[in-house]
């Protein structure tokens, strides 16, 4: 989903892990985390293990990595006690027979019906839960002030439907010069799913079943939000690059600072407060075609991996994350709070510009699939060929009906166990 | 004491025998780290590989011996044999533009002459950067927005627009080949050059004296006397080709459109991508197989002809 922090997985691999030993009487539990966490993870390790006599010892893995790894690590029997995963990967893992069935215990935290839904949906298998909410991200839409006032536009408010996103990058675009009137990554099936669909959503309409099931690709909500970038598209509104760009650019291109409008994440609000102070811009939720709004509900599951002997310490790690410390800890190193009864006390000291993201997350969605991976994030799957033929080839036709074939056929060739 | 006794009894005949068998013993015990290298790191990962591909082995969760249903599942992957084609179609491309390059800076090089040092190092240069590491760098330069080929022909006024070279086939696939020519012609050149090297002078002087021109010496003298160089530049240069996998991961990702999948691609999505290990493997020893077989080919085609040393 977020291709650029790739370069700091690099950096997360080199400083290895966080070992931190505690006394010996207390238990150690081992939790791995992707490099996209390697901002508010060891933190909130950090803060648990300075208040409890039971240890964490973190491990950070490149994004790519994780999954390959922890199969080697599982099948191996030195797969960590717990992980905080992509949420969309929780399906797969829990079909799979691999993680620790944590049902009774979930439903038993007074605070279960305020988890983020969307995590907990993806977290269920075949009405069992295997995995809780552990961090999150929303998509929203995020737009550079500077460039809209300098296009005559009012700086302060940002497009509401799909004719004022095309109308402001219009303006913005006229700018002239280096400067670009919107930005998406064209190649990139993870950054699509994650700024796209809500397009779609938000104007009624969806690209799988509720269950996951059926591919639902060829509706007019799909067709309309293709209209919309490629309208762009042709009115040279976007950079070139953008037809190539497997996720590199994905938050760059915007904090570049030549962009007007870009569809981004909660991540980026972080991102740009603390890497780019110069760049002035709003946030604001994805649109429908005639307003109302959608977002992806992204982050990460927790996850335990079955059979561990380190399940209590577990629960006390995640118990601790779910506490108000937990909550404002996670939200203060770049991810939004999961728990929504005590969001608002968590985000009170924070960039207000959070509470757009956070309002986003809880409604936020999440496409349910075994095989996610093979359908959405494969930058060879269906979806990711699909969005790149639609936005710039010329047969959107044949594009749409040939990935919704494609996609059918993985989903029907999936294990079902 | 029985050695001693026994070599004065039957002194010289009984000394060579014990040699001859110690020595085979050293013998051993020096290729024993080799053997052990290669038992380890290369039998071994092989037999597993041959035994993995037997069982539905996915990433995660419980295996199971399913026989050779991966192997009957592959004739049926489309997408396996057009990777399979494509990748043989790149392999035949780049090994013709690797040599057509090659061959002249090998001649070029060959004899010392002013700055030949120079020279050699740098078309060699390339050669020592990684694969992923050149592809990082060529990605960058191939970069429509804030690359260097397409806004400096942009900015010279070659072309209206800024082009965007990975967008379709053709262009992305012939920079790829440059890109490879570019990381791969040096070392191919030097190769060639040893083999230019030990053709004895007085060969080529014989065959001038003879009244042979440049072209009828080089078809009639050289080529044939460096017949196992070029086999050992062409194997490598086959070897390497059926096996790219970085260049396309990291420049194309196998786009545009997935038309630049090889096979060794396919066997990583197949294996990390959707999780399926076991049928990665089998893929794999399928490659494995025809790698096998074209270098016995090119061994084959490049063998020593009858009564020639």
């Amino acid at each position: 989903m977020k291709t650029m922090i790739a370069g700091f997985a690099l950096a997360a691999s080199i400083f290895g892990s966080l070992a931190i030993v505690g006394p010996a009487a207390a238990e150690t539990a081992n939790i791995w985390v992707r490099a996209d966490g390697s901002n508010f993870m060891p933190r909130i390790v950090d803060a648990f293990n300075k208040g409890h006599e039971n240890q964490i010892k973190l491990d950070i893995i490149p994004n790519a990595e994780i999954i390959p790894k922890y199969g080697a690590a599982a099948a191996g029997g030195t797969a960590p006690d717990a992980l905080s995963l992509d949420l969309i990967y929780t399906p797969a893992f829990s079909a799979a027979g691999q993680l620790e069935d944590i049902t009774d215990w979930a439903k038993s935290l007074p605070y279960f019906a305020s988890l983020s839904p969307a995590h907990v949906k993806t977290g269920t298998y075949k009405g069992r839960i295997y995995g809780l909410p552990f961090s999150a991200d929303s998509s929203v839409l995020i737009w550079n002030k500077k460039l809209f006032k300098q296009a005559g536009l009012d700086p302060e408010k940002g497009p509401t439907n799909w004719a004022e996103i095309e109308a402001d990058a219009e303006k913005v675009n006229a700018l002239g010069g280096d400067i670009k009137g919107f930005y998406f990554s064209g190649n990139c099936g993870g950054c699509n799913i994650f700024t796209f669909t809500p397009l779609i959503w938000a104007s009624g309409g969806d690209i799988l079943s509720e269950d996951g099931s059926k591919a639902t690709l060829d509706s007019p909500q799909l067709r309309g939000a293709i209209d919309l970038y490629r309208s762009m598209v042709k009115k040279d509104l976007v950079p070139s690059g953008a037809q190539t760009d497997t996720g590199s650019n994905f938050f760059a291109a915007f904090a570049a600072g030549n962009i007007g409008i870009s569809p981004s994440g909660a991540f980026a609000i972080g991102a740009l407060n603390t890497q780019y102070p110069d760049v002035d811009y709003g946030v604001t939720f994805l649109p429908g075609k005639d307003g109302g709004w959608s977002s992806f509900a992204g982050g990460d599951n927790f996850v335990v991996t079955k059979g561990t002997t380190k399940l209590p310490v577990v629960k006390e790690f995640l118990d601790f994350a779910y506490s108000l410390e937990g909550q404002t800890i996670l939200a203060k190193y770049g991810s939004l709070p999961v728990r929504g009864d005590i969001a608002k006390d968590a985000l009170k000291d924070l960039d207000p510009r959070y509470q757009i993201a956070a309002e986003a997350m809880a409604k936020g969605r999440t496409p349910y699939s075994v095989v996610f991976n093979d359908l959405i994030n494969s930058a060879n799957g269906p979806w990711t060929q699909m969005v790149n033929e639609v936005f710039f080839g010329d047969d959107v036709d044949g594009a749409i009906s040939n990935a919704q074939e494609t996609m059918q056929s993985i989903i029907d060739q999936a294990p079902q166990k | 004491m029985t050695t001693i006794i026994a070599t004065t009894s039957a002194p010289a005949r009984r000394r060579k025998l014990v040699g001859a068998g110690r020595r085979q013993w050293i013998g051993l015990l020096y290729v024993a780290p080799a053997v052990a290298l290669v038992t380890v790191f290369f039998i071994i990962p092989l037999g597993m590989t041959a035994w993995m591909s037997l069982h539905n082995w996915p990433l995660m969760g419980a295996h199971s011996f399913i026989g050779l249903d991966n192997y009957w599942a592959i004739l049926r992957d489309n997408r396996f044999w057009n990777a399979l084609r494509f990748t043989g179609y790149y392999t035949v491309i780049v090994t013709i533009a690797i040599f057509a390059v090659a061959f002249p800076l090998a001649l070029f090089i060959e004899r010392p002459r002013q700055l030949t040092g120079f020279y050699r190092t740098s078309f060699f240069m390339p050669a020592v950067v990684g694969f992923a590491s050149a592809s990082l760098l060529w990605s960058w330069l191939l970069n429509v927005d804030s690359g260097l080929f397409s806004p400096a022909a942009f900015e010279l006024g070659l072309t209206e627009k800024k082009v965007n070279l990975l967008a379709t086939f053709q262009p992305a696939f012939w920079s790829i080949i440059a890109m490879v020519v570019w990381k791969v012609a040096g070392f191919t050149m030097i190769i060639l050059m040893t083999g230019l090297q030990s053709i004895p002078p007085d060969l080529q002087e014989a065959a001038m004296i003879d009244g042979a021109g440049p072209f009828a010496r080089f078809r009639a003298i050289t080529l044939p006397l460096m017949r196992r160089t070029l086999a050992l530049a062409l194997i490598l240069s086959v070897a390497g080709s059926v096996l790219a996998f970085d260049q396309f991961y990291i420049i194309l990702r196998g786009g545009p459109r997935n038309q630049t999948l090889t096979a060794v691609y396919w066997i990583f999505n197949q294996s990390f991508v959707s999780f399926k290990l076991g049928y990665g493997a089998a893929l794999s020893m399928i490659l494995l197989v025809i790698l096998v077989a074209l270098s016995l080919v090119q061994l084959w085609l490049l063998r020593k002809p009858e009564g020639v040393d």
